[in-house]
C-alpha cells in the first residue's frame, strides 16, 4: 500500500477537508462533488493523512452520547450501582466526566430540603413524635395508623384517617380469610354514645325512636339483661317509618347484684361516625339532656397529668444527662406525651350532658375505647391463644397497696365474689377454643374479661393457629352452646372509666418491655412481670354475621374486642402474630354484601348520612367521567340510562304509585276480583292494627283511621285518596324516600317473590299461604301503610352476568318470559339504541362559542361581555348524560323499571353475580301479581353501560 | 428493548485505479452491490436484502464503506460481496473488489473498529516507510490522530473491555 510518489501536499490538505459533517454526530464522509481535480497518484503521506482525519472523526462519533438518557442509565444492569445517581465517583471513570456535566444541569438539581433540620434529627424519638401529635390535629389517627400507613391506601373520611384497601394484591385472599381462617379490623372509629340513669327513664326516652315494627327494641329481654348485644333501627323521634336516623348496635352493662335493679343502668350505644351528629342531636332531645358537664373523663385534662408523672420518674435521670446535652433543660424537660384519642376534639367542648329532670347523663365516649373486629371461624382460637386471662394477685400483709400501679385489680382480688367470677369467666373463655365457628354460640353474646399484657406471650415468629377440635366434644362445651353465655359473666371493667382511665396510664412502654425482656437470665424464657404486669378489662361480643335468608347463615361471623385506649398495638400485633389477615374499609363492604346486609352509609337513603353520602359519590363520579374525552367514554342519554350516578328514589315512587293508579282506572272499578278480595283484604287490614302500637306517629294514625273505617268503599276509595296524598307528596319533593321495614311486611313480601320451584319447603314453612300470588286487596293495606316505599331486595343473577352498583332493576315484558320458557339458555333482551337529542344542542352551543369569540375579536369589550352572557347562564351540556330535570324514569325504557343495584359485584360465596339494592313497593307488587307462579320473581337487570338485559331473581330475605 | 437488529458490513474498496476511489458514490455502490445479490442470489436474495439495505458511511479517500442489511439476510450480503468486481460511474469501468473487515451490529462497533484499524495501519506504513520526507508527513498524521486522541478521550482506544458498555449506550 505504499506508494512513492511525489505529490504537492496542498492538495491532500484541501481532500481531507472533503469530508463532510452531515449530523450532529458528524462523521458522515463522502465525495462533496466530482468538479475537485482527481490526483493522479497517491502516496504514503496522503493515504497517511486520509486515516488520520478518519480517526479523528470516528474517535468525535464515538466519544459523543447518542441517546437523551442519563449516563449512569446507559449502562447495563449489572454494573450500576446504588449510589451512582446521585455520586459521580461511582460511575466507570471514563463515563464520569460526561456524568459531571449532566449533574450540573438544572433539571438535576437537588431540591432544597424544606426542612431546616438534617434527615437525623428529624426522626428522632422526640421529634416524631411531636410531628405526629401535629400531625393527627386535622383528622383523629386511630392508633393503629402507623401500622396501616405502611401497608394500606389511607383515605381521610369521616375525620378519620382510615384504611381502604391493602396494598398488596388481596381481594381473594381476604374473602378467604372471612370464611377458612380470620380477618381483623381496627373499627375504633366507630363512636359509642353512652347513656346513664334509670333504666325505666332511658326506656321511656328511648321508646319514641324505635318501633317494634322494625325488629326488637331497647327494651328487648335479653339485652336488657346484659346478656346480649342488640341492634335497632332509630328513627327519629315519634317519625317511624319516616325521618331514619341510622342503625345502631347497643349493649346494657348487665347488673351484678339483682337486688336493685333500676337503680343506675348504662347504656352503650355503637353507630358509624356519620350517623354520630343526628343521633346525638335526637338523644339529647328525646332526653332532655340540655347541661353540659365539665367531666373529668376529658382527655385533655388526661395529658398534663401523665406528663407531670413522667417527668417525675424522668428526673435523675436528667441529672445525669444534664451536662452533656445542655440545650433542652428549659421548658424542654417535659417529655412529649404522644396523643391517645381523640386528638381533634376541642378540650372547651363538652362531652357529656345532664338532664335535670330524668337524671340521665349522656357522654360521648368516641375514641376512648378501642374496637377490634374478628372475622371468621379461626377468630376463637385466635383469641384463646393471644390472650390469657389475668392470674389473681394475692396481697401480702403490710404492703400499700394505693400506691402500685395496679391497685384496683388487687382491691378486687379481695373480693371472693369477684375472684370466682373471674375464675368463670375465664373458664367460659377456655371453652371457646373449643368451638368451631362463633356462629355457633347465640348471636350478640357478651363475655366480659380480664387479661394480662397480650405482648408477653408474643411468639417469637409469626405463626397461624390451629382449632383443636378435640376439646368440642367437652360436655361443658355442649352445655355452653345451648345455654350461651350467663348473665353475670357478661361483667367487665371496661364498663367503669375511673379503671379504663387507670389501666392506660400504667401501661409499660414497650421499651421497657423489651428491655426486661433482654435482661432476662435465659434468653427467650417467659417474661414474669408479677405484680408489676398490667391487667386489661376487655369485652368481647359476638357478631351474628349472617342472619337473613336460607342459604349460608353465620358466614362471616366473629368476635368483636373492646380494649380501653392506649392499648390498641398491644393487642393489634399478638392477633397478627396468630395468623390474622387485617382488612381496610373497602373489605367491611365486601363483608356486608356477602352477608346481605346493608352497607352503613350508603345503603340508607332515608337517613340523612345515606344521603350526604350518595351526593358526594355522584359528584365524584361524574367527575371521573368528565376527565376522560367524550369518545371515550359511555353515552348514557344513547343507552336509555338516566341516573348514571344517582339513584332518584323519589321520583322512582311517585311515578310507580301514578302509575298504578292510571292502571286502575283504565280497568275501572269491576275488577273481577273485587267481592272476594274485599273479604281477604277485612282479615288482612284487620290483623296489623292491633299490632301497629305507634299511634304517636302522624301519618300512619291518618292513614290507618281512614282505612279502616270505610271498609266498604276502600277499592274505589283509595285511589282517590292517594290522589291527593300524590299532590300533597309532588310539593314535598325535597323529602327523603321511606324503606319498608316493618318485619312482618317483609316476611309477607319474601313469601311473595319465593318461586314455588326452589324452596318447597319455604312454602311448608309459612303453611296456609301456599305461595300465595299477592292479592290485590293485601297490597292495597300494605300500601296504605307505606306509600311510596322502597324494598331492599337481594338479587341473584340466574345465567352469567354480575351487576354493579347504579344498575336498572326493570320488570320484564310479557315475550322475553316466553323466550325464557322455550331457551333456558337464553340471555336476556337488548335495549334498542336512544337517540340523543343534546348532541345538536351541544354542537349549537359550540358554533355559537365560535361566532361570539369571532364576535368578540371583531367588536369591542362592552359588546362581548353581553354576548357571553346566554352561554354561562345556559347550563353546561356535557355530551352523554342527561341535563334538565328528568323525564318519566319508568317508562324511559323499553322495560319498566323498577329500582336500583346498589352494591353489587361478582359474589365468591356464591360463586355467580349477586346485587343488592332497592326497589319500588308499589312496582315490586305490582310486578308480582302479574307473574306466573313459575316466574315469579324474575326482573331484568341491565347495567349503566351495556344495552343488555339479564335475567335475575328478586328476594326480600328477612 | 424491541428494535430491528441490523448487521453493519466494514468494507474497503481495493482498486489499483486511484480514480476509482474518487469516483466512489452510495448510491453508485448501493445500486451496485444490489444488481450483484439479484445476480447471485436471485429475485428472492435481492428482495430479501432490500429491506433495510443501505450504504451508511463512505469514504472516497480510504475507501471505507459501512453497509447495512437487516439481520438475518446479511450472510446473503455478505456472499455476494466478491462477485463485486468493478465499480462503474458515469460511463468509466474501474476494476476493483471489496475486502471485508469487519462485520459488527452497531455502528458504534464499527466505528471503533475502524479506529483500531487505521491505527494499525499507519504504524505499518510508518514502518514500511523509506523516503525520510514521507516518514515525517506519516509520523505528523500519526501524532495528530494520537493527541486529537488525548484530547479527546484517552480511554475510549486504550480499553477494548469498553466496547460492551458503549454498545449498550447504542
Amino acid at each position: 500500500m505504499t506508494h512513492h510518489s511525489p505529490v504537492d501536499p496542498d492538495v491532500k490538505e484541501q481532500s481531507s477537508s472533503k469530508i463532510m459533517f452531515k449530523k450532529k454526530g458528524g462523521w458522515k464522509a463522502g465525495p462533496e462533488g466530482t468538479s475537485q481535480e482527481i490526483p493522479k497518484y497517491i502516496t504514503a503521506s496522503t493515504f497517511a493523512q486520509a486515516r488520520a482525519a478518519e480517526i479523528s472523526a470516528m474517535l468525535k462519533a464515538v466519544t459523543q452520547k447518542s441517546s437523551n438518557s442519563l449516563v449512569f442509565q446507559t449502562l447495563p444492569r449489572h454494573m450500576r450501582r446504588r449510589a451512582m445517581s446521585h455520586n459521580v465517583k461511582r460511575l466507570p471513570r471514563r463515563l464520569q466526566e460526561i456524568a459531571q456535566k449532566e449533574a450540573e444541569k438544572a433539571v438535576h438539581q437537588k431540591k432544597e430540603h424544606s426542612k431546616n433540620k438534617c434527615h437525623k434529627a428529624r426522626r428522632c424519638h422526640k421529634k416524631r413524635v411531636l410531628e405526629f401529635n401535629r400531625r393527627q390535629k386535622k383528622n383523629i389517627w386511630l392508633e393503629t395508623h402507623i401500622w396501616h400507613a405502611k401497608r394500606f391506601h389511607m383515605v381521610k373520611k369521616w375525620g378519620y384517617c382510615l384504611g381502604e384497601r391493602p396494598t398488596v394484591k388481596s381481594h381473594r385472599a381476604c374473602y378467604r380469610a372471612m370464611t377458612n381462617c380470620c380477618l381483623l379490623q381496627d373499627l375504633s372509629y366507630y363512636c359509642c354514645l353512652e347513656l346513664k340513669g334509670k333504666e325505666e327513664e332511658i326506656l321511656k326516652a328511648l321508646s319514641p325512636m324505635c318501633s317494634v315494627d322494625a325488629g326488637l327494641t331497647f327494651a328487648a329481654v335479653h339485652c336488657l339483661s346484659g346478656k346480649r348485644q342488640g341492634s335497632v333501627l332509630l328513627y327519629r323521634a315519634n317519625k317511624y317509618p319516616r325521618e331514619m336516623l341510622g342503625p345502631v348496635t347497643f349493649i346494657w352493662k348487665c347488673e351484678r347484684t339483682p337486688g336493685h335493679t333500676s337503680e343506675s343502668r348504662q347504656l352503650w350505644i355503637w353507630l358509624h361516625p356519620t350517623l354520630k351528629q343526628d343521633i346525638l342531636e335526637e338523644l339529647k332531645a328525646a332526653c332532655q339532656c340540655v347541661e353540659p358537664i365539665k367531666s373529668a373523663v376529658c382527655i385533655p385534662s388526661l395529658l398534663p397529668t401523665t406528663s407531670e408523672e413522667k417527668s417525675q420518674t424522668v428526673l435523675p435521670d436528667e441529672k445525669i444527662g444534664k451536662k452533656r446535652k445542655r440545650k433542652d433543660d428549659g421548658e424542654n424537660a417535659k417529655p412529649v406525651k404522644k396523643v391517645i384519642g381523640d386528638g381533634t376534639r376541642d378540650p372547651c367542648q363538652p362531652s357529656s350532658w345532664i338532664s335535670p329532670a330524668t337524671g340521665i347523663i349522656i357522654s360521648d365516649l368516641t375514641m376512648e375505647m378501642n374496637r377490634l373486629r374478628l372475622i371468621g371461624p379461626l377468630s376463637h382460637s385466635i383469641l384463646t391463644e393471644a390472650l390469657k386471662a389475668a392470674s389473681v394477685q394475692t396481697v401480702r400483709e403490710g404492703e400499700d397497696t394505693e400506691k402500685a400501679p395496679h391497685h384496683w385489680w388487687t382491691e378486687t382480688c379481695k373480693n371472693p365474689d369477684s375472684v370466682s367470677l373471674h375464675h368463670r369467666q375465664e373458664a367460659i373463655f377456655e371453652l371457646l377454643g373449643g368451638i368451631t365457628s362463633p356462629a355457633e354460640i347465640p348471636a350478640g353474646t357478651i363475655l366480659g374479661l380480664t387479661v394480662g399484657d397480650p405482648r408477653i406471650n408474643l411468639p417469637q415468629k409469626r405463626s397461624k393457629v390451629l382449632p383443636n377440635p378435640e376439646k368440642c366434644q367437652d360436655e361443658k362445651v355442649r352445655q355452653l352452646l345451648l345455654e350461651g353465655v350467663p348473665v353475670d359473666c357478661a361483667h367487665s371493667f371496661v364498663w367503669n372509666q375511673a379503671i379504663c382511665k387507670n389501666v392506660t396510664e400504667n401501661k409499660i412502654s414497650d421499651q421497657d418491655l423489651n428491655r426486661k425482656r433482654s435482661e432476662l437470665l435465659v434468653p427467650g424464657s417467659q417474661l414474669v412481670l408479677g405484680p408489676q404486669e398490667s391487667r386489661i378489662p376487655i369485652l368481647l361480643i359476638q357478631q351474628p354475621g349472617k342472619v337473613t335468608g336460607d342459604e349460608r347463615r353465620g358466614w362471616g361471623s366473629g368476635w368483636d374486642v373492646l380494649l380501653p385506649k392506649g392499648w390498641g398495638m398491644a393487642f393489634w400485633i399478638p392477633f397478627i402474630y396468630r395468623g390474622a389477615r387485617v382488612g381496610g374499609l373497602k373489605e367491611s363492604v365486601v363483608h356486608s354484601q356477602y352477608k346481605r346486609s346493608p352497607d352503613i352509609p350508603s345503603d340508607f337513603p332515608d337517613c340523612p348520612a345515606g344521603v350526604v353520602f350518595a351526593e358526594e359519590q355522584a359528584k365524584n363520579l361524574l367527575e371521573k367521567y368528565k376527565r376522560r374525552p367524550p369518545a371515550k367514554r359511555p353515552n348514557y342519554v344513547k343507552l336509555g340510562t338516566l341516573a348514571p350516578f344517582r339513584y332518584p328514589w323519589e321520583q322512582l315512587s311517585q311515578e310507580w304509585e301514578l302509575r298504578v293508579r292510571a292502571q286502575e282506572k283504565s280497568s275501572g272499578a269491576s275488577s273481577p276480583s273485587g267481592e272476594e278480595s274485599d273479604l281477604r283484604r277485612d282479615k288482612l287490614s284487620c290483623a296489623p292494627t292491633p299490632e301497629n302500637t305507634d299511634p304517636r306517629s302522624d301519618e300512619g294514625g291518618s292513614s290507618q283511621s281512614s282505612s279502616s273505617k270505610p271498609r266498604a268503599g276502600v277499592a274505589t276509595e283509595c285511589p282517590a285518596r292517594l290522589g291527593t296524598e300524590w299532590v300533597a307528596g309532588q310539593d314535598a319533593t325535597g323529602s327523603l324516600p321511606c324503606v319498608l321495614r316493618s318485619r312482618k311486611w317483609l316476611k309477607q313480601l319474601s313469601t311473595w317473590c319465593g318461586p314455588s320451584s326452589r324452596d318447597r319447603w319455604a312454602a311448608r314453612r309459612a303453611p296456609g299461604s301456599g305461595q300465595p300470588a299477592p292479592t290485590r286487596a293485601a297490597c292495597l293495606s300494605l300500601l296504605d301503610h307505606f306509600p311510596r316505599a322502597l324494598v331492599w331486595v337481594s338479587l341473584a343473577l340466574l345465567r352469567k352476568g354480575s351487576p354493579e352498583p347504579h344498575s336498572m332493576i326493570c320488570v320484564p315484558a310479557e315475550e322475553d318470559i316466553l323466550q325464557l320458557r322455550r331457551d333456558r339458555l337464553y340471555c336476556g333482551p337488548q335495549e334498542p339504541k336512544h337517540s340523543d337529542p343534546f348532541k345538536s344542542e351541544i354542537r349549537k352551543q359550540k358554533e355559537k362559542k365560535k361566532v361570539q369569540k369571532r364576535q368578540n375579536q371583531a367588536r369591542a369589550e362592552p359588546e362581548g361581555l353581553a354576548g357571553a352572557h346566554p352561554a354561562t347562564g345556559h347550563p353546561a351540556l356535557t355530551l352523554g348524560l342527561w341535563s334538565g330535570p328528568l323525564p318519566v324514569l319508568t317508562s324511559h325504557c323499553s322495560r319498566v323499571l323498577l329500582g336500583f343495584v346498589t352494591q353489587g359485584d361478582f359474589s365468591m360465596a356464591v360463586g355467580g353475580g349477586e346485587g343488592l339494592g332497592f326497589v319500588s313497593l308499589t312496582g315490586l307488587l305490582d310486578m308480582l301479581s302479574g307473574q306466573a307462579a313459575a316466574e315469579r320473581g324474575l326482573v331484568l337487570l341491565r347495567a349503566p353501560a351495556s344495552p343488555q338485559y339479564r335475567f335475575a331473581r328478586v328476594a326480600v330475605e328477612v | 428493548m424491541v428494535r430491528f437488529k441490523h448487521r453493519y458490513l466494514l468494507c474497503e474498496v481495493v482498486s489499483d485505479d486511484p480514480r476509482c476511489r474518487l469516483s466512489l458514490e452510495d448510491r453508485v455502490l448501493g445500486g451496485l452491490i444490489r444488481d450483484t445479490i439479484a445476480r447471485v442470489h436471485g429475485t428472492f436474495g435481492a428482495a430479501s436484502c432490500s429491506i433495510g439495505f443501505a450504504v451508511r458511511y463512505l469514504n472516497a479517500y480510504t475507501g471505507i464503506v459501512l453497509l447495512r442489511c437487516r439481520k438475518e439476510f446479511y450472510q446473503l450480503v455478505c456472499s455476494a460481496l466478491p462477485f463485486v468486481t468493478y465499480l462503474e460511474n458515469k460511463g468509466h469501468r474501474y476494476p476493483c473488489f471489496l475486502n471485508t473487515l469487519h462485520v459488527g451490529g452497531t455502528i458504534r462497533t464499527c466505528q471503533k473498529f475502524l479506529i483500531r484499524y487505521n491505527r494499525r495501519q499507519l504504524l505499518i506504513l510508518l514502518q514500511n516507510c523509506t523516503d525520510e520526507g514521507e516518514r515525517e508527513a506519516i509520523q505528523k498524521s500519526v501524532t495528530r490522530s494520537c493527541l486529537l486522541e488525548e484530547r479527546s478521550d484517552e480511554e475510549e482506544l486504550s480499553d477494548n473491555g469498553g466496547e460492551e458498555a458503549a454498545e449498550a449506550m447504542e
